[in-house]
């Protein structure tokens, strides 16, 4: 309770989002850049503010005049120097915090030669990079199980996708976490209800019984004239709330707030406590339930305990959150109510240590048990826990493999889908690859003008050529965003670069620290409409 | 000394979008040099230095603005530097508006950036008609209120110099929002006051009888304890010693009634309003707006159609669709706002109506009549001669359906009320 350190200062905006334990994973990071650009920049400052552990730039190119209208990160004092070493000593002076290096090296040789490189990372981060190179990166990130994330900007939009073997997340921030077992209640909290008896109570007592307290009394009652089981359809539901209300006392000038709140929340009452089908299912995942092993994740093996604990002392329930929204109460019965469901979640939590303990052993890693925090931590969201696995790039890039429908029925459904911004990418980057310039875009070698008639018919074709490839219609993606995108012909405009920056920092964020949601697994944005569409791809 | 800058190269992006035209271009939009220098020259204002202020600047520096203006009446402080990138360390204590322009001067040249350390209600229209975009990126429903209504009272319709696009962004963690108002043609600021959510507040008794949480015993130490036993200094939420006071309070307190959970960042966070802030949404918030100021400055692409919701919390989403005006806006609609109350109520209970209604939240209105003052809060004389009038049943102050004005310490403009007896 001392008055915060200048770290604890500093951080202090976002340590309200992800906490002491999510700034710790956020600085154990180690962030690899391919491409100093305009966006790899901008991605890397958001990353670097709130303190990742450390980042390495790759780029060979060197600073140019076209570098100072999209790049905040380099100067006019730097043009014709490394780009690698001008971004990241202005990157790095953001954060003192944060350790960096750069290479200045050719990313695309870096991937052809020494795949071992990418080994050492937390998290790649690869902007400006397309075609073979980009696979055989992400073949590369793949192998070696390093997150990946592919950004891509063109004109007013922006694309990014994230690569991930698997990305388990305890902490996903849910809006709220309720769990008041009001149709089981333990031995605890319904000896706790029992020792109220409201029609004795003066009229201030009953004015502030927590609601929690009403509904398990309504709930007892209802399951003595129905056979202990739950109002389940919509007449007994009513009645059931009339069964509330006829403990209301109507008195001139009281306000009857909990009972308001109890017919509020009489739903909870009726509702079974259940382990929800997505919770089940990492139960029942293979990692949970196969044999340990020493590097068997934290995430597996209290995963494992959790379903035994279920089977077991939980009584087929999920250990309990222990959280208490706030009600209309006084002090006494709120405070007497949350110590009750504090208790219970603690002789779960500790019953699912106990079983950690033993798989820890058991995984042949008891040198390295699992914190308590960690356990506790699983406890409290084991309503809420995820498991994200992601589809590699190879198989969304092999036409065979590719999710082409969710394409074909976004584009279906909305020729304005920002799907169509997706295609005309992916085809871009074919012609790309033989133009040696995006269509549209003036050729630097020869300076010639462009014919941007002839670019848009070749990314015509190249749209239709992929779409057959993939069994889809030739003329999905209309004209109109064929003329744009040759409009655009690759322009980094600072703006697109920025909005990536930030939207890709924040997956970022939430891959590093395991909290939150990310994205699963592409997001386009369209800056005509403001309009980001995320998609599996 | 910089060596010179080629500027096609240097604005090859930009420059690609504004040379051609295409599909998505807005109506009138012409390419060219002609709308190049436009971008190049135009004016236009940031208000607020802070998160989105920083972003925005440098964003508008990259887009090719070169004459952009800043307002911001703060300093710089530690719990700035996670995200407000054009500050260091040394900078604490610093004014903002200055600190960021010089930044972003130096890093861009040819971008001149002019700050003002001060308040946006210490400038009058005639300083906020020289821009020709206004983007704000504010951190309270107070500040919004007063540009918003200030820069649609400059509009004459006779002179379309006088229509100011207004962009602003706000964030909140992982979540923000960007929108876009075209005085008296899309809704504006008040045409939405009833989007915000009001910020969390505690039931006095609740606090002074009944704690259960620990922000209770916070609330109690700040709203009760403080002006009890300090009537004579002000609580600084920025005042570690203040703070410190409070915890011992709050802390106590919450022994006494068996309450946990009181630290000094959440009693920071519970007296000052903290709102969680990251660099990364300020990055998608700012860069939002700064490409509709790009899009509105050049036409080179149609406009956000109004307002952008951006989550980040459960994967990606967002939200964009058209606010619609709303005809009795107190700011920008054409026909009064309506009021229905029974005659019989007093006029302290049609002005605690006015504070209270989530569209159109005055703090301490002033109420007057065509024939004369009902109640006014200033100068002290009027007010202790109009105070009888409170407790005035309404019908013997008014007709039904008749029409009040109503100026507020919120609002830079008066607005016209009708008065209309229910029963």
């Amino acid at each position: 309770m001392s008055i915060a350190d200048s770290k604890t200062q500093k951080y202090d905006r976002q340590l309200r989002l992800w906490h002491a334990h999510g700034q710790a994973a956020l600085e154990r990071s180690k962030v690899c850049l391919l491409n100093g650009s305009g966006v790899g920049t901008e991605i890397v400052k958001n990353l670097i503010l709130p303190g990742i552990g450390s980042l390495v730039v790759v780029d060979s190119a060197i600073v140019s005049d076209s570098d100072l209208g999209e790049n905040f990160f380099v100067t006019p004092a730097h043009v014709g120097q490394p780009r690698a070493k001008a971004v990241s000593d202005l990157l790095l002076e953001l954060n003192g915090d944060v350790h960096g290096d750069y290479l200045q090296e050719d990313p695309e040789a870096m991937i052809e030669r020494s795949p071992e490189f990418f080994k050492q990372f937390t998290l790649v981060i690869a902007t400006q990079i397309s075609g073979k190179s980009l696979r055989r990166l992400a073949d590369i990130c793949w192998e070696q199980d390093v997150a990946l994330i592919i950004v891509q900007a063109h004109g007013l939009v922006g694309y990014a996708r994230i690569q991930v073997r698997e990305h388990t997340i305890v902490e996903s921030h849910p809006e709220q976490i309720v769990d008041l077992r009001f149709d089981s209640p333990f031995p605890a909290l319904a000896a706790f209800a029992d020792s109220f008896d409201l029609d004795a109570m003066d009229s201030l007592a009953h004015s502030h019984m927590p609601y929690i307290i009403l509904l398990l009394k309504a709930l007892n009652t209802w399951k003595q004239s129905h056979n202990a089981a739950l109002p389940s359809n919509r007449d007994e539901r009513e009645e059931f709330k009339q069964l509330v209300r006829t403990q209301e006392r109507k008195e001139p000038g009281v306000e009857n707030l909990n009972f308001e709140e109890a017919l509020a929340s009489a739903y909870r009452a009726w509702t079974p406590t259940t382990i929800p089908s997505s919770i089940q299912s990492i139960l029942d995942d293979t990692r949970a339930a196969e044999n340990l092993t020493p590097d068997t994740p934290d995430f597996w093996i209290i995963a494992r305990a959790v379903r035994d604990f279920v089977a077991n002392e939980g009584h087929g329930l999920l250990p309990l959150p222990g959280t208490v929204p706030d009600m209309h109460s006084d002090t006494e019965s709120y405070v007497n109510l949350q110590t009750i469901y504090r208790t219970k979640a603690r002789q779960d939590a500790a019953a699912v240590a106990a079983r950690v303990t033993e798989l820890v052993a058991l995984a042949g890693r008891a040198e390295r048990p699992i914190a308590l925090d960690e356990i506790d931590r699983f406890c409290k969201n084991a309503a809420f826990v995820k498991v994200l696995r992601y589809r590699s790039f190879a198989e969304e890039s092999d036409p065979r493999t590719a999710e082409a429908k969710t394409i074909g029925n976004a584009l279906a459904s909305d020729p304005r889908d920002n799907a169509a911004w997706y295609v005309a990418l992916r085809a871009g980057e074919e012609c790309k690859e033989h133009l040696g310039r995006w269509p549209g875009e003036p050729d630097s070698t020869s300076g010639h003008e462009v014919d941007v008639e002839s670019d848009a018919a070749v990314l015509r074709d190249a749209i239709a050529t992929y779409l057959a490839a993939r069994g889809l219609p030739t003329d999905a993606v209309s004209n109109d965003h064929v003329v744009e995108f040759v409009r655009a012909a690759g322009a980094n405009l600072h703006v697109t670069a920025a909005l990536l920056g930030g939207v890709v920092s924040q997956e970022a964020i939430k891959l590093l620290t395991r909290q939150y949601v990310p994205i699963d697994n592409t997001v386009v944005f369209d800056g005509v409409r403001s309009v980001a569409s995320v998609y599996r791809l | 000394m910089a060596p010179s800058i080629n500027s096609q190269q240097r604005w090859r992006g930009v420059y690609r979008y504004l040379e051609r035209t295409g599909p998505f271009a807005n109506e009138g939009f012409e390419p060219g040099e002609k709308v190049k220098d436009f971008l190049h020259t135009i004016k236009v204002l940031v208000v607020g230095a802070g998160g989105l202020g920083c972003e925005l600047l440098k964003d508008l520096a990259l887009t090719g603005f070169t004459d952009i203006h800043v307002i911001d009446m703060d300093t710089i402080d530690i719990s700035n530097l996670n995200r407000q990138f054009l500050f260091r360390a040394a900078d604490l204590g610093k004014p903002k508006a200055e600190v960021a322009a010089d930044f972003v001067m130096k890093r861009v040249p040819g971008c001149k950036i002019t700050p003002y350390f001060g308040k946006i209600q210490d400038k009058d229209e005639e300083y906020y008609s020289q821009f020709t975009i206004i983007i704000c990126g504010l951190d309270s429903v107070e500040a919004r209120r007063w540009m918003n209504a200030t820069v649609i009272n400059m509009y004459d319709e006779d002179d379309p110099e006088t229509l100011k696009p207004i962009i602003d962004g706000g964030t909140e963690g992982f979540k923000g929002q960007s929108r876009i108002i075209l005085p008296h043609f899309t809704a504006c600021y008040e045409c939405s006051l009833d989007m915000q959510t009001k910020p969390t507040t505690y039931p006095m008794c609740t606090i002074a009888n009944t704690p259960r949480l620990p922000e209770h015993c916070i609330e109690w130490a700040s709203v009760l304890e403080w002006p009890r036993t300090f009537p004579d200094k002000k609580l600084d939420g920025d005042d570690p010693e203040h703070i410190k006071w409070l915890l011992d309070q709050a802390s106590a307190r919450a022994r006494q009634y068996d309450i946990t959970g009181v630290t000094y960042s959440l009693t920071q966070g519970v007296v000052k309003n903290i709102i969680p802030a990251i660099a990364s949404t300020n990055a998608i918030v700012a860069a939002s707006c700064a490409t509709e100021a790009f899009k509105i400055a050049t036409n080179c692409a149609t406009y956000m159609s109004n307002y952008m919701m951006y989550v980040g919390e459960q994967g990606v989403y967002t939200y964009t669709f058209e606010l619609q005006k709303k005809d009795d806006c107190p700011v920008c609609g054409a026909v009064a706002i309506k009021i229905d109350v029974p005659a019989n109520s007093t006029l302290q209970d049609l002005i605690d109506l006015l504070m209270e209604r989530k569209d159109i939240r005055l703090k301490a209105p002033s109420l007057r009549t065509g024939s004369g003052s009902l109640y006014m809060q200033a100068p002290r004389a009027l007010r202790d001669a109009t105070a009888p009038n409170l407790v005035k049943p309404l019908r013997e102050l008014l007709e039904d359906g008749g029409e009040i004005t109503v100026t507020d310490q919120a609002l830079p403009i008066s607005m016209n009320v009708t008065v209309r007896f229910s029963d």
